[in-house]
């Protein structure tokens, strides 16, 4: 996939997608991503000039050919930066992974979008690749190199959201997420909705179904269950959580306490990080209080 | 859609509002002015208006305002992110691919007004 600049452990440049979620409402997932990338060794540092991936769930059904042309402009400016985008939104994985992939298809579609890119000073080659974390860290880094890293194993039990666009080529990234947050000693508890959708994408079209028969039934599981934290990697996801979350605490009166964390944050506590090193305790809906003292305990 | 109160979801119809408010002409409203009309059903969806209009004045879904760089900072990150929100070029790239190719016009927005016109 093209040249890309070498260095690191793994010899990739990797540039991290940011998204529209993470920055605003996640600053603790990002900085927790960064911490992780960087003990890992990885060249790792932001794809820079981003702008959203679009939104496939609303932009494809809107017009396919522009949510092509659109999601091209992040597809150009990585090519000018030699990077290989990486996303742990998988929303944002699935918009530019699928377009790059249409556009090495078809090759009238490229003409196309770079018909309409030329205008800004943009075009797409195709040199440049598309990843997801979960595979960054798998495939690239490696299990055995980051249970290797791990010098606080996790005694807490956790349920998790993979999202449903992870599960994009079959098993694969779900069973990453497994691996992974298992090496960092969470215990990983089954239910019966670890496979259904966040409701994101039905938000727009029937918000009662997409509240409190996606989240709400995990949010009430994980209290039954006495969960220590809701893991989740996709920013789309962690929207619709919190969004859910704050209907049921303000238009229900129902405050949720299960803390929803992300991958990152978890990986970043196993390696020996404190929660204080990434801002776990700020800007979130439900403060991870429960889930820190526990982890200060040892318990 | 919604009946009693306990089937409201006062943040979607929030949303929705949000979306008409930057809706020139109101496809309900035209209906009961000009019964004869034909309607027709815009590209955009009202309930996608908002954050689409968000999408082309910040290049981004949601802002990045005080209270976030607040958040980032104590999160030990600068505090706007190096998205579009910092770089301002690619808000221009972007504004420039949304004219040039016409989806701008198609969507009926009007950047200098901030409205859609149906």
């Amino acid at each position: 996939m093209g040249t890309k600049a070498s260095s690191g452990s793994t010899g990739t440049k990797y540039g991290y997608f940011l998204g529209c979620v993470m920055p605003a409402k996640m600053p603790w997932a990002e900085k927790a991503t960064f911490l992780v990338s960087k003990h890992l060794g990885l060249d790792f540092d932001y794809m820079k000039e981003s702008v959203c991936c679009v939104r496939p769930g609303v932009w494809k059904a809107i017009n396919p050919d522009w949510w092509l042309t659109l999601t091209s402009q992040n597809l150009a400016t990585a090519e000018k930066q030699n990077i290989v985008i990486v996303d742990s939104c998988n929303g944002c994985y699935i918009s530019h992974w699928e377009c790059l992939q249409e556009l090495k298809e078809e090759p009238e579609k490229l003409e196309m979008v770079n018909r309409n890119l030329e205008k800004a000073g943009l075009k797409v080659t195709l040199s440049t690749d598309v990843k997801h974390f979960l595979q960054v860290l798998y495939e690239d880094v490696g299990i055995e190199k980051i249970k290797e890293n791990v010098v606080k194993p996790l005694n807490i039990r956790i349920m998790r959201h993979i999202g449903c666009h992870a599960r994009k080529h079959d098993e694969r990234f779900p069973m990453y997420f497994d691996e992974i947050m298992r090496a960092t000693g969470a215990t990983i508890v089954d239910t019966p909705y670890d496979k259904t959708c966040c409701g994101l994408l039905l938000y727009f079209a029937d918000p009662k179904t997409s509240i409190f028969e996606r989240i709400g039934v995990k949010m009430q599981t994980a209290k039954e269950l006495d969960i220590d934290a809701y893991a989740l990697i996709c920013s789309g996801c962690y929207d619709q959580f919190e969004r859910a979350v704050k209907v049921y605490k303000d238009e229900r009166g129902i405050a949720f306490e299960t803390p929803i964390v992300h991958f990152s944050e978890l990986l970043a506590l196993s390696f020996g990080y404190k929660p204080e090193d990434f801002g776990m305790m700020y800007c979130r809906p439900i403060p991870p209080t429960k889930l820190i003292q526990k982890l200060k305990e040892g318990k | 859609m919604m009946s009693g109160d306990a089937d409201r979801i006062k943040s979607w119809e929030r949303l929705l509002e949000a979306g008409l408010k930057v809706t020139e002409h109101k496809q309900d409203e035209e209906a009961k002015k000009y019964p004869l009309r034909k309607q027709f059903r815009p590209a955009a969806p009202d309930i996608a208006k908002a954050s689409l209009k968000r999408d082309f004045e910040v290049g981004l879904v949601y802002y990045v305002g005080d209270d976030v760089e607040q958040d980032r900072a104590l999160c030990g990150l600068e505090k706007k992110p190096p998205t579009a929100h910092t770089f301002k070029e690619a808000l221009e790239r972007k504004r420039k691919i949304l004219e040039e190719s016409g989806i701008m016009k198609e969507l009926g927005f009007d950047k200098k007004k901030g409205f859609f016109k149906y």
